[in-house]
Order: structure tokens, then C-alpha cells, then sequence
């Protein structure tokens, strides 16, 4: 398909156009500090800030919260009836509403308790939501390392899953035992385990910077697929209007 | 500086060199046979035996922005795929506003690809797929959804504004139960967390498979570990396996960008793995003079 057949609309040309140039200034800095990126990089800021009161506003606040309060969506005619009848209920809306505006007391010297009333009931929910959370989270894995360490299976010693499990429960003991500050260590065997315990740390923060690596390449990938697909195809589009 | 000195090579040869070991294979569109990922074939094969009856529904949860599209969006394509060839209505949802453009998007690319394939077939917005939107709320609005009777009545609309109980996807629908499965793609670590915390109620909880970026791979697999996840996909290398399932169980279907993107990834990462040998030798070489 052609790039005019997938590019009618200007709008849509003009937006990859200028997200390619973006793209392009951002990577600028990877020669040096630049005005070219620095320009780029405040407008993505801004974007940034403002999208996401813009998208709540526009598609949450406003259609789901607004309307039917107010009674946006009701049909009026001509001699002032409605086709329905408006849910008194919505008003309940407005309670949480001005409840959360007390935030804004936190400005005032005289009234910044109202905000701590806030601050307060945010925080116990939280607190509430996260203990309940972190017992359906964690309570799998901690029946999960309980592994048996000699495993057979229908065809007989699973030699490789019986290693794992060993392996598994010897980095759980090590590396739990690293993190027992409390008391001291007084034995060298003792002192061992410790040392394992950070050795096999040192090897799982080597798994998360390779995983970083990775996952930076793959941000540059996407960009580079678009200055090759998309960008290119728009590019030609405006330079030779084919 | 020497000019020959491994330990101090400039990073903008660096910059280089990644860049073109990352682009020559998307620029030819060459893709190599990706490495076998088990975590996504287990993804797999939950998808493939999964059944719905009429009244259920997999629930796919897209909590990704631009900045891990490269790697999300293969994942949530491919399963999308799967589950449409498979005929499983499908509800797109999103606790991350920036989204929201995607649960169009995706669905719409992976429908006409689909439709062009296979002649005489089609998906229909609403039947096969609802686009539920942007959901502010986080983990209050996932408790909310686990203790809902009655779906169609918590959401009340989808992201076009219709209204649930008239589209045919949500007829029979109730609360959870009739969700059968959890798709979670996202580059955000707290944003699984939320589901495994709360999308679940007293004696049912939906499969759950995820798709997470290269570097929360590590994090993720604890859960498949303590099968709290069923099945994962692990950054591009898990939708470039996933990609290459499909195609077997489904012969006719033309690959697609993951295996080629996931050929990119691997040319460069054996270019920075080069890179720090080259270095090492440096570092020798400086030592023994």
C-alpha cells in the first residue's frame, strides 16, 4: 500500500512529521547538549504534566461524573419535560468531592488542619488497601518456597528439578541470613552463608542491570521503527507528494 | 586520549554501532528464528485451552505508555490475536491514562489483519471486543470489579459511550466469575502488583498471563515461580515466541514485526557484548604494559 493510501489525513502527516523531528532532537543529545534538544525536552515535560489531567477530565471526570450529575445526558423538550427522570443520587457525588477540596487548606496557617483530615483518611485507606493486598500477594510465594527437595517424577529422580529446588532454598537461607543484623555472627561458617548470600545478591542485581540494557535497546528500537516505517513514509510523502 | 586505547572508546562510536546493528535488520525486515521462551509457551497453551461459554469473557488490561511500546505492544497483539482466532470476546481496559490511544489502536490493527487473512471472516466491535476505556483508580477500581455482581452495571459504558447492556459481548455477563482470564501487559511494576492483589474474590480468581518489559523480567518471574501467573511473556523475546506459536498452530498467518524486532535486539545485544570484551582485552593489555 502506498503511502498516500495510508496517510489521507493531514493531520495524521503533520503529527508524525513532527514527532519524527522530536524523536530526532531528543536523540541529539547523544552528541551533546544541545538548544534543539532542550526545547524538545521542555515541551515533553509539559506534555507530560498536562496529559494526564486533560485525559482524566475529558474522559473520565467529564462524561462519568459530570453528566449525570448535573443531568447533562437527560433529553429536555421543548415545554421543559425530560424524556427521564434525574437520579437525585448523583449529588452524592459532590460529598467525596468537597471532602478532597480540603486538601487545598493545606495554603492557609489557620485552616491546614482541614487538609490533615484529608491527608488522614488517604493514608489509613492506603494503609488499609496494602495490608490486605500484601497478604493475597505475598502469601502464594511464601507457601511457594516451602520446595521439596528431592523431586520424582513418573519417570523416576527428576535430577534437574531437584537441583533447582536445592539451589532455590539454599539462595532463600543465604541471603536471609545476610539481612539478620541482630546478633553477631560468631562462627566462620556462619560468616560463609553471609558471603553467599551477597555473592548470590550480586548475581541477581547482574540479571536486573542486563534486563535494563535490554529493555533500553528495546526503547530505541521502537523509535527506530518509527523513523524507518512511519516517519520515512510521511518524509517522502511531503518531499515527493508520492 | 590514544587512539587505539579499547578503554576509551568514544561513546558516540558506541551510540553508532548500537544504532546500526539495531536498525539494518529493521530497515531489510530480517528476521531470525527467535529462542524458545518457556514462560510464553506456558502463556500459550493457557490461551489455547481456554474456552468461553456465552456470558464469559477474557479481560485484557493494556497499562502501558509510549516509552515501553516497543516491547508491550507485540505481547498484547499477539495474545489479542490468539484469543480472537479463538473466538474469546475480549474486554480491553486500561488503569493507565496514557493507554488509552492503544486500546483502539491495537484492536483495530490485529481485526484487519486478521479480516485480510482470513477471507469471508470478520470481528465485530462490541460482539468480539469493547474498548472499556481509561479507568482512573487503581486498585480501589480493580476491588470494585472483583466485587461487582454485575459488570456491565459498574462500568455502565465503554470508551465509545454506548451502553454496555446493549452490546452483545456483555449479555450474560456477571461479576468475575465470568471473567476466565487476566491479560496484563504493562511496563509499570506496581501495576501488576494491583491485579495479584485484588482481582480475585473469596474462592475464584481468572488465569492470569502478563507481559512485562526486559527489565521487570526479573520481578515478574517470582510470580510465575509461585504460579500466581500462569503464563508470561518476557519482553520482546516472549511476543517474538508467542508470534512464532501462532504461526504453527495457525499455518496461514504472515509473521509480524515482534521476530523482526526481537533480531534487532539480539544483533545488538551480541554488539554490546562485544563491546565488552573489547574493553576487557583493553583493560589487559593496559595492564601487562
Amino acid at each position: 500500500m502506498g503511502a498516500a493510501g495510508v496517510y489521507s489525513d493531514v493531520w495524521t502527516i503533520a503529527t508524525i512529521l513532527v514527532g519524527g523531528v522530536a524523536t530526532l532532537a531528543i536523540f541529539s543529545f547523544l552528541i551533546k547538549e544541545n538548544p534543539f534538544f532542550r526545547f524538545f525536552e521542555h515541551i515533553y515535560i509539559g506534555i507530560a504534566a498536562g496529559l494526564g489531567v486533560v485525559v482524566t477530565l475529558k474522559n473520565f471526570l467529564w462524561p462519568k461524573i459530570f453528566v449525570p450529575l448535573f443531568g447533562l445526558d437527560l433529553v429536555r423538550f421543548p415545554d421543559s419535560t425530560s424524556a427521564g427522570v434525574y437520579n437525585r443520587g448523583f449529588l452524592l457525588y459532590l460529598a467525596p468531592m468537597l471532602f478532597g477540596l480540603l486538601y487545598y487548606f493545606i495554603y492557609s496557617k489557620k485552616y491546614s488542619w482541614l487538609a490533615k483530615l484529608v491527608i488522614g483518611v488517604s493514608l489509613g485507606a492506603s494503609g488499609g488497601l496494602a495490608f490486605q493486598g500484601f497478604f493475597n500477594q505475598m502469601l502464594p510465594q511464601l507457601a511457594s518456597s516451602f520446595k521439596p527437595l528431592v523431586v520424582y517424577g513418573s519417570e523416576g529422580w527428576n535430577i534437574g528439578r531437584s537441583f533447582s529446588n536445592s539451589f532455590f532454598v539454599f539462595t532463600l537461607i543465604c541471603v536471609m541470613y545476610y539481612f539478620f543484623f541482630s546478633f553477631r555472627r560468631k562462627t566462620a561458617t556462619l560468616d560463609k552463608i553471609s558471603v553467599a548470600g551477597r555473592w548470590l545478591m550480586m548475581v541477581c542485581f547482574g540479571a536486573y542491570f542486563g534486563s535494563t540494557v535490554m529493555a533500553r535497546m528495546a526503547l530505541l528500537v521502537e523509535r527506530l521503527q518509527f523513523l524507518l516505517g512511519d516517519w520515512r513514509q510521511a518524509l517522502l510523502l511531503l518531499v515527493l507528494g508520492a | 586520549m590514544k587512539q587505539w586505547d579499547l578503554t576509551h572508546i568514544d561513546r558516540r562510536v558506541i551510540y553508532l554501532l548500537v544504532l546500526l546493528a539495531l536498525s539494518i535488520p529493521l530497515a531489510l525486515e530480517y528476521a531470525l528464528k527467535p529462542a524458545r521462551m518457556e514462560a510464553a509457551e506456558r502463556a500459550f497453551a493457557v490461551v489455547q485451552d481456554l474456552e468461553a461459554k456465552p456470558g464469559e469473557l477474557a479481560f485484557m488490561s493494556l497499562d502501558f505508555g509510549p516509552n515501553s511500546l516497543a516491547e508491550n505492544k507485540p505481547q498484547a497483539e499477539v495474545v489479542l490475536e490468539h484469543l480472537l482466532r479463538k473466538r474469546i470476546p475480549v474486554a480491553l481496559y486500561s488503569q493507565y491514562y496514557l493507554a488509552e490511544p492503544f486500546l483502539e489502536s491495537i484492536p483495530k490493527t490485529v481485526v484487519g489483519r486478521l479480516e485480510k487473512e482470513i477471507l469471508g471472516h470478520f470481528w465485530e466491535y462490541g460482539r468480539d471486543w469493547v474498548n472499556l476505556g481509561y479507568r482512573p483508580g487503581g486498585s480501589v477500581m480493580l476491588q470494585n470489579i472483583a466485587k461487582s455482581a454485575d459488570l456491565a452495571e459498574l462500568f455502565k459504558t465503554d470508551a465509545r459511550g454506548n451502553n454496555l447492556r446493549e452490546l452483545p459481548i456483555f449479555k450474560g455477563v456477571a461479576g468475575l466469575e465470568s471473567v476466565k482470564l487476566l491479560a496484563e501487559f504493562t511496563s509499570l511494576v506496581g501495576g501488576l502488583d494491583s491485579f495479584l492483589q485484588f482481582f480475585q474474590k473469596k474462592g475464584y480468581r481468572p488465569f492470569f498471563i502478563h507481559g512485562c518489559t526486559s527489565i521487570t523480567i526479573p520481578q515478574a518471574f517470582i510470580y510465575l515461580d509461585s504460579g500466581q501467573l500462569k503464563g508470561l511473556l518476557e519482553g520482546i523475546a516472549g511476543a517474538a515466541w508467542y508470534s512464532l506459536l501462532l504461526e504453527r498452530a495457525y499455518p496461514q498467518r504472515r509473521p509480524d514485526a515482534a521476530q523482526i524486532i526481537n533480531t534487532g535486539l539480539g544483533v545488538a545485544h551480541m554488539v554490546v557484548i562485544a563491546l565488552v570484551l573489547l574493553g576487557n582485552v583493553g583493560f589487559l593489555i593496559r595492564g601487562r604494559n
